[in-house]
């Protein structure tokens, strides 16, 4: 149990990580293409996917999948949070139904995912029994 | 705003395109270790999934970054939509709803901008 804590923090640690990308992708976005601060910081962006892409695999060996991937779908309610802190973006109702209703959403695939798998799963072990 | 938003679903549409391709490549078998990362296929998937990136961060000349992630999600619908016609894996009711939830989701959020 205490492991299983110990992954989800870790999960949402990288899940805060990867929700900086935006950060700097918008960041990266202000300034001229191919100037020095838009290389900085679109540099930054491809070390954040780099990381993303390795940690998640160590996530994935401790975590089921479809936590892994529904709590990804957190990455919307960062994004409402920086646009609020660093960009000033006003957060309007609609923007928080929105995302809450695209977490549902996420959350309903992946499980949806993980049923039609389980069940694929069944019956290949039926055909096997048979 | 329009053209920004599109250039980023075009991204992740992109970066969805790539995902598939890097589930093809890992159902063939290599000769080794290397040889996994090291071929047309992965390699491609990943130039292909730069160039995702690309397109994000030019999307957000213009989308706030409260909507970007929304966007994003969109890319669920992209892999089950690819995955169905590339992989041949099958969308249950229940993913289909959430598929359809998203996207309700997403207009919803764009309302609100």
């Amino acid at each position: 149990m205490k492991e299983k804590i110990k992954w989800f923090v870790i999960l949402h640690i990288i899940i805060l990580v990867y929700s900086l990308n935006s950060i700097c992708s918008k960041t990266a976005a202000q300034y001229e293409f191919l100037s020095p601060k838009w290389i900085f910081f679109y540099a930054i962006v491809v070390c954040i996917l780099g990381f993303y892409a390795i940690a998640w695999q160590q996530v994935l060996k401790h975590l089921p999948l479809i936590t892994t991937y529904a709590n990804k779908a957190v990455t919307t309610l960062w994004g409402l949070v920086w646009g609020f802190v660093i960009f000033h973006e006003g957060i309007t109702i609609q923007k928080v139904i929105g995302a809450a209703v695209v977490i549902l959403g996420v959350y309903l695939v992946v499980s949806g995912d993980e049923a039609g798998s389980a069940a694929k799963e069944d019956s290949k072990e039926d055909g096997n029994n048979a | 705003m329009l053209k920004y938003a599109l250039i980023m679903l075009t991204g992740t549409f992109i970066a969805s395109v790539s995902q598939i391709v890097l589930k093809k490549a890992a159902e063939k078998e290599y000769p080794n270790k290397l040889a996994e990362y090291l071929n047309p296929m992965v390699m491609g998937a990943y130039v292909v999934f730069f160039a995702a990136s690309l397109c994000s961060v030019i999307g957000y000349k213009e989308v706030p970054l409260s909507l970007g992630p929304i966007l994003e999600a969109t890319g669920y619908i992209w892999v089950a939509i690819l995955g169905r016609i590339f992989l041949k894996e099958s969308i249950s009711k229940k993913k289909a709803l959430g598929l359809v939830v998203i996207i309700i989701g997403i207009i919803i959020a764009s309302a609100g901008v």
